[in-house]
Order: C-alpha cells, then structure tokens, then sequence
C-alpha cells in the first residue's frame, strides 16, 4: 500500500477537524480491508435475509460457503498480492505507469487460471450432495474472489479509495437486495450466490475501469513482471504465510470434531467460534485508522528522509539524526495503535454485550469476542512490523516473522482444542502475541543497526 | 641462471609496460631488450580490464612471463551479506595501521594478515564488519571536515579495495630473483608485498615523482566528488577527500621507500624529493635516461649553417606542457623575428578541449601561418628542420625530447621545470658537467616574454648559438648516451642478483 499514503498525507494536512477525521474515516475503511468489508456484507445480508429466506440453515450455509471463499481465496493470492503491489510500487517509482495494466492482466491470468482448473475438481470433491448450479458458482466466485483482491491492492495502492469504497458499496449493496430478491422468488441458496457473483462483477469490473482510466495500457497484456530480478520472491512466503495465519485456528475450529460440524457439502464451521472472531474483526477498525496514518504516512516520511540524507549525501550527523527520528516515528505509530485498540477495548467491555442485544446476537459470546479482539489488536501490531519490515526491504525476516505466525497460530489453537473450551481464542491471542513481540524486537535490532547495515552490507 | 625461478628480474607495471605506450614504457622496452642475459617478467597493474587494448609493443624473447591483475574490475554484485566473524580486537587493528602508514614504518603492511581468513584486516571484513563501520565513522567525526558521508565513505572503500588484490597478487606473483618498480604507488606497494613473501631484494625506480603526478591529476579530478557548498567552501582549501587520496598515495610511497634499496630517480631534483618525501639518503641513486645518440647524430647541421628560424615544441597538446604559453611566447617571438615559425609537433587528441583553446588563443593573437599545429611527426623528419627545441611545461620529469634535441645538435629553451636546469646548465656541484656551458636556457614557468627573448638570441646570435650547440652535444654524448644508461643497469641487477640478499629492514 505503498501509494496509499500520499493521498492520506494530504488529507491529513488539511487543518479542520473535519480533515482529520475524514483521513482517519478512509483510513480506517480502506486500511481493514476489503474482506472486514466483505465479512460485514455478509452478515447484513444474512440478518436482513432473516425470515425472507426460508430456511434459515439455508442463510448460514450460504455465510460458511462465502466464508470459505473468502479464506481460501485470500491464502491463495496473498502472496501474489504483495508480489503485485510491490511490482506496482516500483514501476511507478521508475516512472513506468503504462506497465501497470498489462501486467495486472498478466498476473491475473496466471493466477487465476490455475485456480479456476484447481477449484474444479475440488468442487466435485468437496461439494458433496449440492446441486451443479452451487458447484458452478462456488467455482465462478472463487476465481473472481482472486481478481477482485488484486484488483482491490492495486487500487489502493494506486489511492483510489473513495472509489473503492463506491464500488464495494455498490456490488455488496447490490448483492444483499438482489439476494434478498431472488429469495423471494424461491430461489434459494443458488439466488443468494448468484446475487454475490454477480455484486464480485460489478465490483471487478468498475475496479478494472478505474485502473484503465489511470493507467491507459498500450498492449493488454504482459508478462514482464515474470523478468529476473522484477519479482520480489520472498513476498510470495510472506503473503502465504500470513493469510494462511491469520485463518489457521478457523480453520482448525472448523475441522475440529467437538467444535466444527459440516454445513453444506463437506465445507465446515464452528457455531461458537466464527461469530465472535468475525465480529471481533470490526473492532480493527480505529486501529488500522491510526496504523495506516502513522506507518504510512509518518514513518513512510521518515524513511524518505533518511534515504534521501544517505544518498544525496548528508553528513554522517544528519543520517543519525533522521534514522533517529524514523525510529521515533515509528515506535509513536506502535504506541498509537496500542492506544487506540485499548480505548477500543474498553469500549467494547463497556458496550459490547448491550450491543451484541440490539443486534440480537446472543451474550454467551461476549467473553470469547473480548479474547479474539485483544487478539485482532495484536495482529495489528504484526502487521505495522510488517510494514516496516518491507520498507526496509527485509523481506526474508518478514518471510520468517509470518512463518513463526502461521506455526504459533496452528500448534497454539491445536494446544487450547485439546484443553477445552475455557481456553478457546487463547490460543489465536498467544500466537499473535508471541509474533508481535517478535517482529516488534526483530524491527528494533534492524533499526538499531541501520546505519551499519545500510553502508556495510550493501 | 637460477632455474628454480620464473625469471630473474621482475618488472612491476602500473598502467604502462606493454599495454600503454609512453616515456617509462619505452624506457622498460630499452632495458629489456638491451639487457638480453637476464630473464625478465613483468606483472601489469591495470585499473579495468576494459581500459586497455592490446599489448604495444613486440615482446623481447627475453621477457619470459607476462601477468595481470586489475585493481578497480566491478566484482559481480554478491547475495545479500552477513556481517562477518571479527577478533575482538578489530577496531584497534585498523588504529594500528593506519597509525603506522602514517609514519610510514617499514611493513607495516603485512600481506599475510589482509588475506587470512580469521584477521580483522581482511577484505570481507573491512568491507563489512561492524568494526570497519565503527572506525570509518570515527575517523569521519574526528577528520572530516566535508557534509557528505557518502563520499567520504565510498572513497575510503575505493582507496581500501586495491589492497587487497594486490595482497592476492603478491601470493600469486611469478617466482624471481630481483623485483624491480619503475613507479611508487600500487606497484611499488606490490614490490614491498612481493618482496616480503619471496625475501627478495626490491630496486625502485621512479621516472617522475608518483605521489607529485598523482597530487596533480587529483587536484583535476573531477570524479572526486567536492560536495561542499559553493557560497560556503574556501577554494583554497583543498577538498578532504582528494587530500584523503593524496596522503593515501604518500603512504604507499613511503612504504615502498622503506623497503627499497637502491631508490633510484633520473635527476637531482627528484632525488632531493625523494629524501624529503622519506626515502633514505643513503639508499638514494640517479641514474639518468639516455637517448639513441649514435641514432641521432646524423641530423646534427653543420656549425657554420644557420639555424632555421622555427623553434619547436615536441609534445602533446595537453595543459600540463602549457602550450598556451609556447603560442603566446610565439606571438613575441615575431616581433623580434618577423619571419619566425612556430611548430606544435604532437598528438592533438588526448585533451581535445584544451586543444581547441589553443587554436583560439593562436587565432586571437592572429599567428597566422607563423604559428602550425603539425600533429604527430617523426623525429628524424622534424629536428633538423627546427631552430630551437622549447619546452614549456609546467611540470616534467627528465625530457627526453631535449635529451634528443640535443643529439641532433638543437639547443633548447625549457621552463625551469624536472631535470631542465640540470640539462641546460650542467648537475649542480658536478664541476666537469658545469664547464660544458650552457645548451640553451632556462626560464620561469609561464614566462612566455623571456622564453621568446632566449629564443631570439640563440637565433640571431650565430656564435651563441654554436657555443650552445656544442655544449648540447658534449654533454648528452658524456652522460645521457643509452648504452651507458644499460651498462649501468647490468652493472646494479649484477650486483643485486650477486650479493646475498641482507634484507635487515
């Protein structure tokens, strides 16, 4: 998200209150990312859905289908997605925009191609006892579940997010009333998909307009991303390794036998635990706010700064000076998250089990949604360590640092299942923590030694 | 002969011998090829290997073996670097070093440490190591007086990374009796290195003076970034970072002083230079070029003709034989002598801009037909057609082109530069030299009034100008014929190569 900050500088800049606070309104929106967006539409369409759609297991195993979409789709293409936005980010830093588009064609065919053969078989293997039309279109959504997340990086890379933000609008809207509408006219789970199929197509297809429109290619379509030395390769572990974290202990509390059972097909989820940790997702909002703003913006200055007195020949002193400050910056952007997602915390300890009634979500998850928020919080920090990692171009640490995420998440949660359900979430929460304290560690041990390192080992 | 040797007598050649043609190039040439008992080998020092064409010269059967080693070559980028292991002592290492280059102490250097595997003074580890980090950054906050780091620290790596080849070379060097360096610098340091590891006698020749040359080039050097602010910087302060080279350089000359023995040098002036730049006195030689009299003797014009009214000046068009100063002495000249001729007899392409503010300067002072850029010319063509051989430098060594003027009878007017005054007036408290008269005259540098006026009398003074002539040719017949020059030579390699070698220092 490399571009994303300029325009955020600028809003952040204007001087009113209101300028603020709209930075920190598209910050925070942008920042969580399109599946928070995707997750809520989900529920919204499976609350306004409520007793339209009759029955209403048939709502809950169009939620877990969707679910499942969204989490395989996002580990499949997390690692192309780092790999794209960086590839963007330096085209553009070469001043080389026209390579945006045939190249974005050019990934998108050579990942979704794979992944549309792949999810063939799979659809009649997994989808047992589901009708073809079902199976087709869990197939359709998958592949333009891949397109739409590289679409959307690469919008945000490229700041196009009140757009964005438009478009998600649009095709999620459009899908709840078209779902709600087919419902009505009977039919069922396949109206309710084909609904969501067709709110991803609006949104891939508007997003691919808009790229167009910044970007006028002038071939189609190229592989020059595929060149030596164009592709940072280690993002591909890293963005692999940190999706697939991040869903891990789903994953396992879908499988598990005491806590998953099978909704549709052999596709699984777990009643007392994709409620709270999807809900607890929401509360990342303020946090991702304050992290885009203060890594990407503050810290992203810093960085500039301090590249530029190393290169454009600043005495040693004033080198020292601006890694110094990068070092402030970024420990004032840590602390900021931590802030805020305490405040946050507190609001929802505060406030969480009236609203979880207004909602009419049962209060029985309340403590498990407290562990799971502490959690998401934490994950935010790993991703503002991250983020300072690939600025500094440290992308097998990074690499390492998602690998230690995926592990801890997978043994810790398999650790809490066995243990019982006083210790569900901890497991999610402890992974996160030890990761967080470890990038956080590993970042201060290379900003520490960036001047020896910058010059040394160069 | 030794057998158990690659060759008797190895030459160390920067940048010259047998890829670049040129005064010491030649000179190496002559010896080899006069001094066909001995097995010579030479060793080139290059900067890329890309800076140079092919071998120039026809090699002597008697110059058995030929390396090369390239002191700047780009090193293909590597993956990305650990810090390596270091002593614990590393940092104090690189303190030690430096302090005793300072003081210029016999070995202070030691080839073995920059290539063993464990030692701080490695290239990786000098390159990389956080102790390296820790002492260059010391050394900026303490010396530095210039805002760039990045300068400062790429030009302490660029003055560093030839060490460490050249330690390399030294391991690998051909196995020889005798190491002979025509030059100070990065060959006399691989003298010193190679001189070490085979506990052999090193002999040091020095045709200019290295360390001056390179103070001059370094002083133009425009790749020597000078980042100081203009409105701020002192232009009478020379950049830190040239004088870094500088003093890099006479580091290198001192150590070659240290161990060389003898230190030899072509005239009195340069030797007097030496023993203030810190060679030992006692070890301290001259011994002059010589030129192909008998060659040459045939050009001479009878003493009763008189001299055509051309002087000459035979050299490239560069700043350093301040041309300008010659066209400007011309434009003097032809108020005296209207019918004068001026010629500028040399290559025009190494400095073409200098060259072209030559020509207009030649146009401004409206030479016309008085003044020829001639190019390139044989000398056995041009000398007997020249009146007077000029040389107006600003800078010189021994010139052969006077040394050749004068074997084809030319009195020459020169720049009191190198080895003029010596070559015009006779050696200074050499009584025998002094009494052969004065082959011509010498004037201040940049002095183009007095330049045309000797110019004048020499031309219009027929018995002057024999008196001239005559100590011209005595006193290169005497001291600067070639076949004394190799007598010499034999004379000292005899004796190097005889003596066992009591390598005290």
């Amino acid at each position: 998200m490399a571009g994303i900050g300029f325009e955020l500088r600028r809003l952040s800049r204007s001087d009113s209150y209101l300028g603020q606070l709209r930075a920190y309104f598209y910050a925070g929106i942008v920042g969580s990312g399109p599946w928070v967006l995707s997750i809520l539409a989900i529920l919204v369409l499976g609350v306004m859905s409520l007793g339209v759609v009759v029955p209403a297991q048939l709502i809950s195993q169009f939620q877990t289908s969707v679910t499942w979409l969204i989490a395989l789709s996002l580990i499949y293409s997390g690692g192309v997605q780092l790999l794209y936005t960086r590839y963007v980010a330096d085209r553009l830093f070469e001043h080389r925009s026209e390579e945006v588009l045939p190249n974005l064609f050019g990934i998108v065919l050579l990942t979704t191609l794979p992944l549309f053969l792949l999810s063939i078989p799979l659809a009649l293997w997994l989808l047992p006892g589901t009708t073809p039309a079902y199976r087709l279109l869990m197939v359709v959504a998958l592949s333009q579940l891949n397109m739409v997340w590289i679409l959307t990086v690469l919008l945000s890379g490229l700041k196009q997010y009140k757009w964005l933000l438009v478009l998600y609008f649009l095709g999620y809207g459009g899908a709840v009333a078209l779902g709600l509408a087919l419902g009505r006219a009977g039919l069922g789970m396949e109206g309710l998909l084909l609904a969501f199929v067709l709110g991803q197509a609006v949104i891939a297809v508007g997003s691919l307009a808009l790229v167009w429109r910044e970007y006028p290619p002038q071939r189609l379509i190229g592989f020059d991303f595929l060149r030596r030395g164009r592709l940072k390769l280690w993002l591909l572990p890293t963005g692999l390794l940190f999706n697939a974290g991040v869903w891990v202990d789903k994953f396992l509390f879908w499988l598990w036998p005491s806590t998953g059972h099978a909704v549709i097909g052999t596709l699984h989820a777990s009643v007392i635990y994709d409620t709270p940790v999807f809900l607890a997702y929401f509360t990342i909002i303020p946090g991702m706010a304050v992290f885009l703003l203060r890594m990407e913006v503050d810290f992203v200055l810093g960085y500039d700064r301090y590249y530029d007195a190393v290169r454009e020949g600043g005495a040693l002193s004033s080198i020292r000076h601006y890694r110094e400050q990068m070092v402030v910056t970024a420990r004032a952007g840590i602390y900021d998250i931590l802030k805020t997602q305490g405040f946050t915390l507190l609001g929802l300890m505060a406030l969480g089990p009236s609203l979880l009634g207004f909602f009419g979500i049962p209060t029985l998850y309340f403590p498990l949604l407290v562990i799971d928020a502490v959690g998401v919080s934490l994950q935010l920090l790993v991703m503002a360590g991250l983020n300072i990692l690939f600025y500094l171009d440290r992308l097998r640490t990074a690499a390492a640092m998602t690998a230690l995420m995926f592990v801890g998440n997978l043994a810790l949660t398999l650790v809490t299942l066995n243990l019982g359900p006083f210790y569900f979430g901890y497991g999610f929460v402890v992974a996160m923590l030890i990761s967080a304290v470890a990038i956080l560690l590993t970042c201060n041990r290379i900003l520490d030694r960036l001047n020896y390192t910058t010059f040394m080992l160069r | 002969m030794n057998n158990e040797t690659d060759c008797d007598i190895l030459l160390l050649l920067e940048g010259t011998y047998p890829y670049i043609k040129g005064g010491v190039s030649s000179w190496v040439h002559q010896i080899v090829s006069g001094l066909p008992h001995w097995r010579f080998g030479g060793v080139f020092i290059g900067s890329r290997r890309q800076d140079y064409a092919e071998i120039q010269y026809q090699l002597p059967a008697n110059f058995v073996t030929l390396s090369e080693h390239y002191l700047f070559d780009e090193t293909p980028g590597s993956t990305p670097l650990r810090p390596p292991r270091l002593p614990a002592d590393a940092q104090a290492s690189y303190v030690r070093l430096h302090e005793s280059l300072r003081r210029g102490e016999s070995g202070a250097f030691d080839p073995e440490a920059l290539l063993e595997p464990g030692s701080a003074l490695r290239e990786a580890a000098f390159l990389h190591g956080d102790a390296a980090w820790r002492y260059i950054t010391q050394c900026y906050e303490t010396g530095a007086s210039e805002p760039s780091f990045l300068d400062y620290f790429w030009t302490v790596r660029n003055l560093h990374k030839p060490l460490w080849t050249l330690a390399e070379a030294a391991r690998t060097l051909p196995r020889t009796r005798l190491l002979f360096s025509p030059s100070t610098g990065y060959a006399g340091l691989l003298g010193v290195f190679g001189a070490q590891r085979q506990e052999c006698p090193l002999v040091l020749m020095e045709h200019g003076i290295y360390t001056k040359e390179r103070r001059i080039d370094l002083m133009n050097a425009d790749w020597i970034a000078d980042t100081r602010n203009p409105l701020l910087r002192d232009p009478t302060e020379v950049s830190h970072l040239r004088e870094m080279w500088v003093r890099f350089f006479e580091a290198l000359g001192r150590q070659a002083y240290a161990r060389a023995d003898p230190i030899v040098s072509l005239f009195g002036k340069a030797r007097q230079q030496q023993i203030h730049d810190g060679a030992d006195p006692q070890r301290t030689r001259i011994i002059p070029n010589g030129v192909d009299v008998a060659g040459l003797r045939a050009l001479r014009r009878p003493t009763q003709d008189a001299p055509p009214a051309v002087i000459g000046l035979l050299g490239r068009v560069v700043p350093i034989k301040d041309i300008k100063t010659f066209i400007r002495a011309a434009h003097r000249l032809r108020e005296r002598l209207p019918e004068a001729q001026a010629w500028i007899i040399g290559p025009e392409d190494e400095d073409p801009e200098y060259s072209r503010e030559c020509h207009d300067l030649a146009r401004a002072l409206d030479l016309g037909d008085a003044l020829q850029f001639l190019g390139f010319q044989r000398i056995h063509d041009i000398l007997p057609k020249i009146g007077v051989l000029v040389l107006s430098s600003i800078s010189e060594g021994l010139p052969l082109s006077v040394l050749e003027g004068f074997s084809a009878g030319l009195p020459s007017v020169t720049t009191d530069v190198g080895a003029c005054s010596e070559l015009i007036y006779g050696r200074e408290g050499d009584a025998a030299d002094r009494a052969l008269g004065a082959a011509g005259a010498v004037v201040g540098l940049a002095d183009h009034e007095a330049l045309a006026e000797r110019c004048a009398e020499l031309l219009e003074d027929q018995a002057h100008y024999a008196a001239a002539v005559r100590a011209a040719t005595a006193r290169v017949e005497r001291y600067y014929d070639r076949p004394t020059m190799l007598d010499t030579f034999d004379a000292l390699f005899a004796q190097k190569l005889t003596t066992p070698t009591e390598e005290t220092r």
